[in-house]
């Protein structure tokens, strides 16, 4: 493995950052030079310095192999969250070390959760950089990259290749540097027209952008410390019910059916799953809180259901009310939410609903075969036939991703902490979701609880993002062939 | 410059940047601590001044009285109203200087009951005083001016100790300030030990790697005449050097006429 040749590819991610610190520095000038300015550029400069050393010494190479691949990607990873840390830790305020690492990674990773008790205390330009990180997570940091690589070709393969799960890729029915340029599309579509439709529905302009670029890359920063719930606007929830929706979706399929491609959102079996999955689960927690009187009418019970349910479902984690209140069957079909997430190919993290589908049909599939030992039973999805090695890995990764759950929660009542919170907190980490219920419901934060639990969840949220074996390779990077 | 000097420059001018920059913000913050520190102290010794004067004040002023009311001596009469001048006067520039205003409220509405308490007993002595001194002077001492006098003097030690307990917060955050100032430095220091390894992995790949295996490569062949072949990734002038030697193993090989 050529390590000259990763650093090369991690500097121009790390350029990239810098840019957004710069931007978000900008923020901070045009907004008085408020006090979040020098931290910004002081990080921007080092991230810089940081990032152009090795392309002074590297030169641009045409071919990578699949291993210098996966370290760019999860070297990028890595570094991006270390060097995201950077201006929180220069502002201070409420960073410490490990609430700015945690901040970061929560941002790069797009899972939303925080450990500010104050978000509206942070200066504009702070809070700019904080929906930049999760804006850049969300479009995955090397995959934005690619698009201003240079080289062509193989690059962008091999990039791909570990960037994207294999469920996402097979989705994508083109070559690798259209995926790149269609998930850009629909990614920037997505939070324009978020934008305007948050304007039009009462936000300011700022707030409006802030919550678009969260929105579409399903993090759930807020600008505010009720999160949406500080807006109280019916209109403001519907739009971001849709935008939370359409950004768990498989993003060739909202590109497909944009162009009018017959492989569409109308006739995917996934987004059909999908989204009755998403109306029976908000129609189930509607009539749960309405039973229970935790609102006036069925109409605003429906609205205040579904929005939660979406929000936890595609991983996003807004919040118009405090889940904490509702009844045990709300949060039980909440935690299954947080647990299944959305499509493969989107920003959400979490299991995906496609491996649930392929779990399901290989149960319906194992029956079959009791039934009639000779018979040779294919399963498919979306049309497609799912070969062993396909099913072989989506068992794997349920189970990996299960026991992940576990180990984090026992790690969590090791330390102290109730049982609801350490599960749903290693749920909601590992599945990029952000909120959980407990001591980190929807809202409340991480900030009181302690250290370990931060890094631990850090740890998790990182597992999720990479897809779990994108970072366990890191360790046994010395023994692949 | 070419490839290899440029490169090495570059890299030795990002470190020296660094090492300017984390130089320039400890300097900075150390300043910044350095003035906050300093206004704390300017605070705290202002406060403690003034508070003195205060105190001082008062207390003439009740020696003052206990000579013009229990001994009926009117020459303290002029030090009285003097007296409560000064304490009114200091209390104004206490007010003027304090950013939180509210610890003297309790001190400015006990110094005002103060002053209508000894105008109103000056006027009176002016008048009477005479005919009932010295029983009516003692017992106007010791039931009315006593106990505001009192008040007078704890609002004074309250104003000096709330001033100073407002202080501790500020001296709070220096702490964190202090934690907070060593930060970019030490943010530095770490970008700075990343570029160091840096330097030191690519001038090991591109420029020491290769002249040893350059070296190797002239020894074997002059030694045991195994043709010169360096491998691996060579660039610049290192490149050059190999093309050069190659050239000349060449040239030794030609027939010499």
């Amino acid at each position: 493995m050529r390590l000259d040749v990763v650093l090369r590819y991690i500097g121009v991610v790390m350029l990239f950052i810098a840019t957004f610190m710069l931007l978000s520095a900008g923020i901070s000038y045009f907004n008085g030079m408020d006090s979040a300015f020098y931290p910004l550029l002081l990080s921007a400069l080092l991230t810089t310095l940081l990032g152009i050393f090795p392309l002074i010494f590297v030169e641009r190479q045409e071919q990578l192999t699949t291993k210098e691949g996966f370290c760019i990607v999860v070297g990028a990873w890595l570094l991006a969250c270390v060097v995201g840390s950077f201006p929180y830790l220069i502002w201070g305020g409420e960073f410490s070390v490990i609430n700015a690492w945690f901040e970061s990674v929560s941002g790069f990773t797009t899972t939303g959760a925080t450990v500010l008790n104050d978000i509206e205390s942070l200066p504009r330009g702070m809070l700019f950089w904080r929906m930049s990180t999760t804006w850049i997570g969300g479009i995955g940091v090397v995959m934005f990259a690619l698009v201003i690589l240079p080289s062509m070709g193989r690059n962008k393969l091999t990039l791909t290749n570990v960037e994207l799960s294999t469920l996402a890729k097979d989705n994508y029915r083109y070559r690798t540097q259209v995926i790149v340029r269609i998930l850009l599309a629909v990614y920037v579509g997505l939070m324009i027209i978020s934008m305007l439709l948050l304007k039009l529905a009462g936000m300011n302009w700022f707030d409006a952008l802030c919550h678009a670029m969260s929105v579409c890359a399903t993090s759930g920063f807020s600008t505010k410390n009720a999160s949406i719930a500080y807006f109280n606007s019916p209109a403001i929830d519907w739009v971001l019910i849709f935008s939370m929706m359409m950004a768990g979706v498989h993003f060739g399929l909202i590109f497909a059916t944009v162009t009018g491609k017959r492989n569409n959102l109308f006739r995917s079996e996934v987004a059909r799953w999908y989204f009755g999955m998403l109306l029976l689960g908000g129609l189930l927690i509607t009539v749960s809180v309405f039973a229970a009187d935790l609102y006036p009418t069925f109409f605003t019970a429906f609205r205040g259901g579904l929005f939660q349910f979406v929000s936890l479902m595609t991983t996003t984690g807004f919040a118009t009310a405090d889940t904490n209140q509702w009844t045990s069957f709300a949060i039980v079909i909440l935690l299954f939410g947080s647990l299944v997430c959305a499509c493969a190919g989107s920003t959400t993290g979490g299991l995906k609903i496609n491996r649930l589908i392929l779990s399901l049909k290989m149960i319906r599939a194992r029956l079959s075969q009791q039934q009639h030992p000779n018979a040779i039973i294919r399963i498919r999805l979306d049309g497609a036939i799912q070969d062993t090695e396909s099913l072989h890995s989506v068992t794997v990764f349920i189970v990996t991703y299960l026991l992940l759950i576990l180990v984090g929660t026992v790690f969590g009542t090791m330390l102290g902490i109730d049982l609801m919170t350490s599960f749903s907190g290693s749920i909601a980490s590992i599945g990029n979701v952000g909120p959980g219920f407990g001591e980190v419901g929807s809202m409340n934060n991480f900030s009181a609880l302690p250290a370990a639990f931060k890094l631990s969840n850090s740890l998790l949220m990182l597992f999720g993002r990479l897809e779990i074996f994108g970072l366990i390779q890191l360790f046994f990077i010395k023994w692949w062939r | 410059m070419t490839g290899l000097r440029k490169r090495v420059t570059v890299g030795f001018l990002s470190i020296v940047c660094l090492l300017f920059f984390s130089g320039m913000v400890s300097f900075l913050e150390l300043s910044h601590l350095s003035r906050d520190t300093g206004d704390i102290l300017e605070a705290n010794q202002r406060n403690i001044s003034l508070a003195k004067q205060m105190l001082d004040a008062a207390h003439e002023q009740n020696v003052a009285l206990i000579h013009l009311s229990v001994f009926g001596d009117q020459s303290y009469d002029s030090l009285c109203r003097a007296c409560m001048t000064r304490l009114e006067n200091t209390l104004l520039v206490a007010q003027q200087e304090a950013v939180d205003k509210s610890f003297l409220d309790s001190l400015a509405f006990a110094t005002t009951d103060l002053r209508l308490l000894v105008d109103s007993y000056l006027a009176f002595g002016e008048n009477e005083h005479d005919a009932n001194a010295p029983e009516a002077g003692s017992k106007w001492y010791n039931n009315e001016y006593e106990a505001l006098h009192t008040r007078v003097t704890s609002a004074i030690k309250a104003y000096m100790t709330s001033t100073q307990s407002s202080l501790a917060p500020r001296a709070d955050q220096m702490r964190k300030n202090a934690y907070r100032a060593v930060t970019p430095v030490l943010i530095s220091l770490v970008v700075m030990i990343a570029i160091v390894l840096m330097l030191y992995y690519f001038m090991s790949i591109y420029c020491v790697h290769p002249i040893v295996r350059m070296n190797k490569g002239l020894d074997d062949f002059l030694t045991f005449h195994i043709p010169f072949a360096v491998k691996g990734q060579l660039k610049d002038e290192v490149l050059e050097l190999k093309e050069r030697i190659d050239t000349l193993i060449s040239m030794t090989k030609q027939p010499k006429f």
